[in-house]
């Protein structure tokens, strides 16, 4: 087997109790992660219009030739299958998270795992190396995530923890790495996430909701071996050139947040622990995945909301400092310390309701968009006691933790609206009657498939169109980050954008294989050259491309991969396209270069769109809600424009996407792409190319070959 | 034999030390202890080994488990086969000639500290321990005294530390060192020597 991969992926079918193997070398041209898992998706679901709790849904967690190596930010883990969460159809599609899973589950000999069928009663798997078994899961239905790998852990080890623990094959000192749900997917939640460790969680999609269907509460991994790598000596001199040129010195730092604690400007310097909204209010240290430098979690004295990032935090936050903001601040506070006090207090709040939504395992997304749009229903006098949408939470305490907790137990428990809202907050808008009048206002802003906006799709184009092109919210920062991120962020922090708008479209255009040297791809104006014209459906199939191969299916983070822009380098130039295949290569010892690694992306792409394809997907069905095309812009979303001759940063207020412009780009697109105009299936030449002609045959067959 | 096993041992001329509440738990000290010295990234056969859980709070969750390169290397001492010695040509490192190394696991029984500082590779049926990167036969820098260590080098926190100055001996504390800084506690962490930070205004 090629170096980097353990060799064989793990094959369980749930009803029949079988164990089997595959041998990776099959599914190696894939890449690892997304890749493999679309091909063996393909190769083993045969009826690919199920839906997601259907017992014939195959669900493939997948790791990559990185995970477990010495890459930088390599470890994350791909789930796909079909994905509970879609709207209106439960489209493939895929999850991943952090952590040490993917790592652990190729030190036991794994680089995935596939499940197939549903168990008739409660099950966990126990992977220790080669030996796998089923363990009954009924005392462990009912328990928390926390509860749940608490209690494998000691099942695993006898308890035995910091020390040695022995098994045939050798020793390790590590935990097992357990991947499981809480009590939402065991309640058939649509939003239910797959949580490991404190807070690593596949939340969109609804996977949650996937192995509760199956009867599966958790999956343990603990492995004893190790990866070989073609090149230890390159790849030891690569993380050092890593460290050297591009991590944040966190004894001399080149570039320092201009006030002290401020967690937001990771995005732009690098620094650790700054993925959260915790202040500094007690002693803590920055938490990472295996193998990441950025290391962008934390871990706290009081232990509340432990390696919590991002969504479960930042939706608290919101809301919290208002509601309990307005009743301290009417007491009046009059020192440091009573501030202190307060700060603290506010965000063991946040971190509570944070760690409530972990151990219950519920998307953090869908919970942060169902709090402001219940409010918004509230307050248009359509939801609350004796109204349409009868509910009794209590809105006067809106923003609190006690409302925050009441609504999450609701929802867990799927009492009164609670149980429309585990179907997601699109479904419980159509239930209720609202979903076409409040995707026109934008009150509802889901504008593909079931899942929130997340950017402005009106403006951050290749993000939209990338989403209602696949199957789900991308949620793919690679352009973001640099584009709008560090910008904003630069903003707030008061410091003058680290570079001009031309200086960054500059820098793009000269990293973006295989489309280098057209900074108009970064141009998201209305203009000739803007967000309808071919520089967008060049700029759409990088993103898509780079993500499917070297974000999802190589296993890099996007928190840290692309690299375009870094603070901790000379000139700012970050380390793509180097860095990708520098670290593959070393590990791999293939040659995969960056634009091959491109183009196996866009093999996984056309996969995937067969996929859909077969799933009944037609461009018919590719329209955003009313809202995008009907209500401008109203907050200041900046992103470069060229206009008058110069790139700048342009708030793009009072922008709408105009709905003929985008038809014709889906156009455009698909020419671009080799697919079909008229349904936006991929042709046979295209798919031949690429070397796919079995599933041109078979969309053939089905009726959903392109034709040209 | 047994009366050069009671004379008392050369100190070594160089001691790795950590500081567990500056490490982020990435294990890429791990990871490349193993891979220097293996070829393979493996935490089962890395001589340090950073053991952790979630789920408890910091600074319980993380602890960094080093050999100490004891002064009195009992170790050492308990070899039946002279394999675990007293490398006096590099700076009196406490080292393992695999070749001559039997797998009897006496120096892991021995060894006073939970987890053992000695790995038991069991591909190989032999001990192995950290050596200070001596021989490091996949990396192309000169590791032992003076030299270059892996898992000091790719440490993204800078947690971990080579000194000459003997630690102290009692516990494990004297090889638990502080190496943050005032840039340490401007990103919202605490430094010992000030405590808790005050909340951003």
């Amino acid at each position: 087997m090629i170096c980097g991969y353990a060799g064989k992926i793990l094959r369980l079918n749930l009803a029949t109790r079988e164990i089997g193997s595959i041998d990776t070398g099959q599914y190696a041209a894939w890449g690892g992660g997304h890749g493999m898992g679309s091909a063996i998706f393909w190769d083993l679901c045969r009826d690919k219009a199920v839906t997601g709790f259907d017992p014939r849904n195959v669900v493939t967690i997948m790791s990559s030739p990185l995970a477990g190596t010495l890459s930088p930010a390599s470890s994350r883990c791909e789930v796909q299958g079909i994905g509970p969460q879609g709207y209106p159809v439960e489209w493939f599609t895929w999850s991943s998270f952090g952590g040490r899973f993917a790592a652990q589950l190729k030190y036991a000999g794994w680089d995935g795992i596939v499940i197939e069928g549903r168990s008739d009663a409660p099950v966990w798997v126990n992977i220790v190396n080669d030996c796998v078994t089923f363990e009954s899961g009924a005392d462990l239905w009912g328990k928390d995530t926390r509860e749940t790998q608490q209690e494998i852990w000691g099942r695993v080890t006898s308890g035995q923890f910091n020390d040695w623990y022995e098994v045939e094959a050798g020793c390790t000192t590590q935990r097992p790495a357990v991947l499981c749900i809480g009590q939402a997917g065991e309640r058939l939640s649509r939003i239910a996430a797959l949580i490991h460790d404190g807070a690593n969680a596949a939340g969109q999609g609804g996977f949650g909701g996937a192995f509760g269907a199956k009867n599966l509460k958790a999956i343990s991994v603990m492995g004893t071996g190790g990866i070989r790598v073609a090149d230890p000596a390159a790849l030891m001199r690569s993380w050092l050139w890593y460290r050297a040129n591009f991590n944040y010195n966190v004894d001399a730092p080149l570039l320092e947040s201009p006030k002290p604690n401020s967690p937001g400007f990771y995005s732009i310097n690098s620094s650790p622990g700054g993925a959260v909204v915790l202040k500094g209010v007690e002693p803590s240290r920055p938490y990472a995945c295996q193998a990441c430098p950025l290391a962008c979690h934390r871990r706290t004295s009081s232990g509340i909301g432990d390696e919590s990032t991002c969504m479960p935090t930042m939706w608290p936050f919101y809301t919290l400092l208002s509601a309990e903001g307005s009743e301290e601040s009417a007491g009046g506070v009059s020192d440091a310390h009573a501030k202190a006090l307060r700060a603290l207090k506010l965000t063991r709040a946040r971190y509570r309701v944070a760690d409530m939504l972990q151990r219950c395992g519920i998307n953090a997304y869908e919970l942060c968009i169902a709090d402001a749009y219940l409010l918004g229903l509230f307050s248009e006098g359509v939801l609350g006691q004796d109204k349409p949408i009868p509910c009794d939470l209590p809105f006067e305490r809106w923003g609190s933790e006690e409302f925050k907790q009441r609504l999450i137990r609701m929802i867990v428990e799927r009492r009164g609206i609670g149980d429309d809202l585990a179907e997601g907050n699109t479904r419980a808008s159509v239930k209720w009657g609202r979903y076409e009048e409040d995707s026109e206002s934008g009150l509802l802003s889901y504008p593909y498939w079931g899942y929130y906006e997340h950017y402005d799709p009106r403006i951050e184009v290749e993000w939209s169109y990338g989403s209602i092109l696949s199957s789900r919210d991308t949620n793919d920062h690679g352009l973001n980050m640099v584009l709008y991120t560090i910008p904003r962020l630069a903003r707030e922090a008061g410091i003058e954008p680290i570079l001009s708008a031309e200086q960054t479209v500059e820098i793009l255009s000269q990293k973006v294989i295989p489309y280098t040297g057209d900074p108009f791809m970064f141009d998201y104006g209305q203009g000739p050259a803007g967000i309808y014209s071919g520089n967008k459906a060049k700029t759409t199939a990088w993103a898509r491309r780079y993500t499917l191969f070297w974000k999802d299916s190589v296993g890099y983070c996007d928190l840290v991969w692309p690299s375009f822009v870094n603070a901790n380098a000379p000139g700012m130039l970050g380390a793509t396209p180097e860095g990708e295949p520098r670290f593959l290569d070393a590990v791999t010892g293939q040659g995969i270069g960056f634009a091959n690694g491109m183009e196996i992306g866009r093999r996984i792409w056309n996969l995937d769109r067969a996929i859909v394809a077969l799933q009944g997907r037609h461009r018919d069905m590719e329209v955003f809600p009313g809202y995008v095309f009907r209500q401008p812009v109203n907050r200041p979303f900046p992103f470069p424009v060229y206009e008058n001759g110069e790139w700048r940063f342009s708030d793009n207020l009072g922008r709408t996407l105009d709905a003929g412009k985008f038809e014709e780009w889906k156009t455009l697109y698909f020419e671009f792409e080799g697919w079909d105009p008229r349904s936006g299936w991929p042709t046979r030449g295209t798919l031949e190319e690429l070397g796919l002609t079995h599933v041109a045959d078979t969309l053939e067959s089905e009726g959903r070959l392109g034709r040209g | 034999m047994a009366t050069e096993k009671k004379a008392k041992l050369p100190l070594a001329e160089a001691y790795l030390v950590a500081d567990p509440k500056k490490c982020a738990g990435c294990i890429a000290c791990m990871l490349a202890c193993s891979l220097v010295h293996e070829g393979v990234t493996s935490p089962s056969l890395s001589r340090i080994q950073i053991v952790q859980t979630s789920f408890k709070p910091f600074p319980e969750d993380i602890d960094i488990h080093l050999c100490r390169q004891c002064a009195n290397p009992v170790c050492v001492k308990a070899c039946p086969t002279g394999a675990l010695h007293v490398d006096t040509a590099h700076g009196n490192l406490r080292v393992i000639d695999e070749s001559a190394c039997d797998g009897c696991r006496k120096c892991i029984e021995a060894c006073p500290f939970q987890p053992a500082r000695i790995v038991w590779d069991a591909g190989r049926n032999v001990c192995v321990k950290c050596d200070l990167c001596l021989d490091t036969p996949y990396w192309d820098e000169q590791g032992g005294p003076g030299g270059k260590q892996a898992c000091v080098d790719v440490c993204p926190m800078r947690a971990l530390a080579v000194t000459s100055k003997v630690p102290n001996q009692k516990g494990d504390e004297g090889y638990r060192v502080n190496l943050r800084n005032e840039h340490w506690e401007w990103l919202g962490f605490m430094t010992d020597q000030t405590g808790t930070p005050e909340p951003q205004k």
